[in-house]
């Protein structure tokens, strides 16, 4: 009743304890929550006593009561210690600052009172005055981001966190501390990045973090060396970027510390089927397992002391020895590999403990290297290491025979050739050869020793039977055998022997031939380049007798050469022969031109002759000329000569002038850069002298009909060309001659002919002389001559006409167009009637216009009054004008007037000279 | 000490001149050292808080030149044990790497114990003196190594620049000393004689 009784007390406690004051359920709060830190996790751990499953959780940064996290959380507690543990891992290192936390208890929507809150001090408290950094030496994964802070010393400054030298973006968390977070850390460097705290001038604190990879080994092998202990090697895989050595990998094999882990391979005293091998560093760890047997990963070591014990000219005996003992008792298989100056061939032998093999199918006197390497025959795994080169050379041994051929270049000479031996042919280096020539009777032979270096030896016939020539060739070793041939029928190149062209191909030639029954001994198909002398490069191939083809190589050929290719039949005689073509592996355009290019005219046209190129410069078969007309600029194609037996072409129809012909041989590969030629085409001279003949007599001929018509019709020629000219007519005694004039002249009864210096041609004309120009200019005071024409030449224009001195007063002009003439009839002028200036003929080097004016005027009055008219009164004869007029009749001084000015004196002697003046008149 | 008079023909002036030659050569790579440790690191340039750790007797005028060469001789001595302290101690936390900065290191180390050999036939009579180190490295984490190596070159530059210095200003002085030890020599060999 008791128990019942205080159950029901507590149930309802409990109920009331629940409803609370509201009447609501009262949620109890948690009770004795205590705080742990794990600083290496970063981790706070709660552990609190509750009924409660659900709590709300609240943690702060202490001193400026930060909320970091705040969050609701489901918790069970712990049957036994019915506590319950909840866990809060921190970005911030715990260490940092003090954290202070509170929990309440949640029930549905009802929850608790918050706990008392618990704080853990962090190392920012004023106990801890020294500056820190955290967290301190940390291994963190490439990529991974990392919160740092450092916690100041009292009463410094904080300025800047620097991480790898860069300055961050710092938060400040406390009073002291301050925070950085780096993402996405890229690998460190060997010593670690370095997180730095510093004021303004000094370095704090800092810290160092390693950031890398966990180990990425891969592919162990583990094999043995000696039949028993085993050896493990792997690849490395990624860098893990921790080489520091606290961060390096360490390796285990099989569970067992790997001492040279660093060199990735791992070794133990006996073999075990099955190897497990752990790499791990501080941020992870990889296993590599390898399983097999010992037989199956042999992997032998390479023999030693290698040497040749028998070394003949054909074949070594090679021995070697084992390191390991085991070795002898295993099934191997050997590899030698035989390396002399030409080729590598490897050979294989295999058997128990191998250490002897015989090296055949050498060659005399040839230097080798061997080497050699084995492996397990059963299970082979890889072969093992390989010994160290060994040198051996070859014994020597007589040479074979050579290859002989006889070649004629006559009737009755020719020469004895053999081909060089090959180092695998001579089987040692030669000392010479010996070439035996049979005699006339074929039993006595003639033999000659030759140095190493001939390879050709003349031969002289002297009668027609065959002559059969052997050749040996001699080493240190001995002699080789004879290898003889017969002296051949010689046919020269020009005999009636037909011969074909022969086209090439690949460089080379194919032969075919017609297949010769009494052939014994087969065939020798010989070539040489065509019009060689002497001593010619004369190849030859001897052919089985069941061939009737074969191919010449391309190797013993030249393109643009032009070879003479013949082929012997071998029978018991001489070697006879059988065909023979000429040809070119390959043509090629004719290194040279024409030559001896000559022009010829031939009336007009050019006849063009050469000679062909000689025969080495063809380089291919000519098949014709083309001639070129050369222009300027290019060539024009004249003419194609397609039979390269014509040299010669005639150009026809050309016109007189200067040519240059080109003339280029061509063959089927093109052509080649030409020869040429100039020519100048002349006039014929025959014909050009008759037609200046014909020429000459015509005229002659025509002047001869125009005198006789001129002298039968004279009289209408003087009236057409010489009419008389009608005497002046004169009015009164013009014929007094005595005295001077006292006569004022008529007007208009005189003409002047004067000549405008500056005539134009373009438009000339006679124009009416004003009467103040006159005495400007030129005034003719002939007395002589009543009258005169006086032609001006002077341009007809608008200046002259608005010339207000034009239509000078008191004359009469009249004036006549005729064409480009006027004719200006002018009356003399009186003195009297001039004005201005008035007349003033030669007055101008005496003194100036004015006082010319004056005195002129004065002294023609009074002349005037005196003796009459007496134009040119001012000339003096001693004056030196006068002078120099006469000494200077027709010259330009004088040009001033059309008339002569004269002195008074000349009318009454007229002087020597008048007679010039009266035709100047008369023609006037 | 006893061999200290056999410097040979070029006697204690020239090999004062040699001294301080290989000082100020000394002296130019521990500065080299310093940078490219700070470069490898990338560390900034502002100094470690703290003093020298090398501590000696204060450098007073009234000192002679001897006293001055004894006093940075100890000095010197001490950098060398430190200089070897962090070779070893940098190839035991990170790697034996080689690169620019460890050929430094060792050209360094080379060169100042040839310099102790250099400055310590220049110490004749007189007193000698003691170097210490203040703080030796506490195992506060591979930043506090970084550190500690920092200062110990910080150190290496600054006595290396003191002994070039000292040396620079010495000639008087040792060619007394010089003359000393010839008298001295010459003594020595007359009694050996006798």
């Amino acid at each position: 009743m008791e128990v019942y009784l205080t159950l029901a007390l507590l149930m309802s406690r409990g109920v009331i304890l629940a409803l609370g004051h509201d009447g609501l359920v009262d949620v109890p709060v948690p009770s004795a929550l205590t705080l742990q830190t794990n600083q290496t996790a970063q981790t706070l751990s709660l552990t609190w006593e509750s009924d409660s499953s659900g709590f709300d959780i609240e943690i702060f940064h202490t001193e400026l009561m930060n909320v970091v996290m705040n969050e609701t959380v489901e918790s069970e507690a712990d049957p036994s210690t019915r506590q319950h543990v909840w866990t809060w891992r921190s970005m911030l290192p715990i260490e940092c600052t003090s954290h202070s936390v509170h929990i309440r208890a949640r029930h549905q929507q009802t929850v608790s009172q918050w706990s008392p809150l618990q704080t853990i001090p962090g190392y920012d408290v004023p106990e801890q005055s020294s500056p820190k950094m955290y967290p301190q030496d940390k291994v963190v994964h490439v990529g991974n981001n990392i919160t740092f802070c450092c916690i100041v010393g009292e009463k410094v400054n904080f300025d800047r966190i620097l991480y790898d030298g860069k300055k961050m973006n710092a938060t400040r968390v406390s009073r002291r501390t301050y925070a950085i977070t780096v993402l996405n850390q890229p690998v460190s460097r060997v010593t670690g990045t370095n997180v730095i705290c510093c004021s303004d001038a000094l370095t704090l604190t800092g810290s160092v973090v390693f950031v890398g990879y966990p180990p990425g080994d891969e592919d162990l092998l583990c094999e043995t060396r000696d039949l028993t202990s085993a050896v493990c090697s792997w690849k490395k895989g990624r860098n893990t970027g921790l080489r520091a050595k606290r961060q390096r990998t360490k390796y285990t094999l099989n569970g067992r510390d790997c001492l040279d882990g660093q060199k990735l391979s791992c070794s133990w005293t006996s073999w075990e089927q099955n190897w497990t091998l752990v790499a791990q560093n501080p941020l992870g760890s990889v296993q590599l397992t390898d399983s097999a047997p010992l037989a199956d990963r042999v992997h032998l070591l390479a023999p030693v002391d290698v040497t040749a014990v028998d070394v003949m000219a054909w074949n070594v005996t090679l021995k070697w020895r084992w390191s390991v003992a085991a070795y002898k008792k295993l099934d191997m298989i050997c590899q030698l590999k035989l390396n002399s100056r030409e080729l590598t061939v490897t050979r294989n032998f295999s058997a128990t403990g191998l250490s002897s093999v015989l090296l055949d199918g050498l060659w005399p006197d040839v230097g080798y290297s061997v080497s050699v390497r084995c492996g397990s025959l059963h299970g082979f795994w890889k072969w093992g290491d390989e010994s160290a080169p060994y040198k051996i050379h070859t014994k020597m041994e007589r040479p074979i025979p050579p290859d002989v051929w006889i070649w004629m270049d006559s009737d009755t000479s020719g020469w004895v050739l053999w081909k060089p031996l090959s180092v695998s042919e001579s089987h040692g280096a030669l000392d010479g050869f010996e070439v035996s020539q049979s005699g006339t009777d074929g039993d006595r032979w003639s033999t000659v020793s030759l140095s190493q270096n001939n390879f050709s030896y003349p031969i002289t016939l002297t009668n027609t039977s065959d002559i059969t020539v052997t050749v040996a060739a001699r080493n240190p070793a001995g002699l080789s055998q004879a290898s003889s041939a017969t002296v051949p029928a010689f046919r020269a190149v020009d005999s009636l022997l037909k011969v074909s062209e022969l086209t090439g191909t690949n460089g080379g030639f194919d032969l075919r031939w017609r297949c010769d029954v009494n052939v014994s001994a087969g065939f020798v198909v010989e070539w040489i380049p065509t019009g060689c002398s002497g001593l010619c490069a004369v190849n030859w191939l001897k052919v089985p007798r069941s061939n009737s083809s074969v191919r010449v190589p391309s190797e013993s050929l030249e393109a643009g050469v032009r070879y003479t290719v013949s082929v012997y039949s071998l029978s018991a005689g001489a070697p006879v022969v059988l065909e023979r073509w000429n040809g070119y592996t390959r043509e090629l355009p004719p290194s040279e031109s024409v030559v001896k290019l000559s022009p010829v005219q031939i009336s007009s046209d050019v006849l063009l002759s050469w000679k062909a190129v000689p025969m080495k410069q063809q380089r291919g078969f000519i098949r014709g000329y083309s001639v070129y007309l050369a222009n300027a600029a290019r060539l024009q194609l004249l003419a194609n000569v397609s039979d390269p037996d014509v040299t010669s072409y005639r150009v026809t129809g050309l016109s007189p002038g200067s040519y240059k012909f080109v003339v280029k041989a061509f063959n089927s590969a093109g052509e080649d850069s030409g020869s040429t030629v100039a020519i100048k085409l002349e006039i014929n001279m025959d014909m050009m002298v008759v037609g200046i003949l014909v020429s000459l007599g015509s005229m002659f001929f025509c002047l001869i009909l125009i005198s006789i018509f001129c002298y039968k019709r004279r009289e209408w020629v003087k009236k057409a060309f010489y009419p008389e000219i009608p005497g002046p007519k004169v009015s009164g005694d013009w014929c007094s001659p005595q005295g001077p004039l006292d006569v004022k002249p008529p007007p208009h009864s005189l003409v002047h002919i004067v000549e405008s210096p500056e005539w134009d041609f373009g438009k000339k004309g006679l124009v009416p002389v004003p009467e103040e120009e006159e005495e400007m200019e030129n005034v003719d005071t002939d007395s002589d001559e009543p009258a005169l024409l006086k032609y001006y030449n002077q341009v007809v224009g608008e200046d002259s006409r608005s010339n207000p001195l034009s239509d000078s007063s008191g004359s009469s002009t009249f004036s006549v167009d005729s064409g480009q003439t006027e004719i200006t009839y002018t009356g003399i002028q009186s003195p009297t009637a001039s004005r201005g200036g008035g007349y003033r003929p030669q007055m101008q080097p005496v003194s100036g216009p004015d006082e010319s004016n004056g005195g002129f005027q004065s002294d023609f009055q009074e002349e005037n009054s005196s003796s009459g008219y007496k134009p040119q009164c001012s000339w003096q004869l001693d004056s030196p004008e006068a002078e120099n007029f006469n000494g200077s009749l027709g010259s330009p001084t004088s040009v001033t007037s059309s008339q002569f000015l004269l002195p008074a004196s000349s009318e009454e002697n007229p002087p020597a000279h008048a007679w010039f003046h009266s035709l100047l008149s008369r023609k006037s | 000490m006893a061999g200290r008079a056999s410097l040979g023909r070029h006697g204690l002036r020239g090999h004062a001149g040699r001294s301080t030659a290989l000082a100020r050569l000394l002296h130019e790579e521990c500065i080299q050292l310093l940078e490219l440790y700070r470069k490898r690191e990338s560390l900034p340039s502002s100094p470690v808080a703290g003093d020298y750790l090398v501590s000696v007797p204060p450098l007073v005028p009234q000192m002679s030149d001897a006293e001055k060469i004894s006093i940075l001789h100890a000095a010197l001595k001490e950098c060398l044990r430190l200089l070897e302290d962090v070779i070893t101690r940098e190839d035991v936390e990170f790697s034996e790497e080689k690169g620019e900065y460890t050929r430094q290191r060792t050209t360094v180390k080379d060169r100042l114990g040839h310099l102790l050999v250099s400055t310590e036939r220049l110490l004749v009579d007189g007193r000698r003196f003691e170097a210490a180190v203040k703080e030796e490295l506490d195992g506060s984490g591979k930043f506090g190594l970084k550190m500690w190596i920092l200062r110990v070159l910080q150190d290496l530059v600054h006595w290396t620049g003191q002994t070039s210095n000292t040396l620079n200003q010495l000639p008087v002085e040792v060619e007394k000393a010089t003359k000393r030890i010839s008298q001295r020599t010459s003594r020595v060999s007359r009694k050996t004689r006798n």
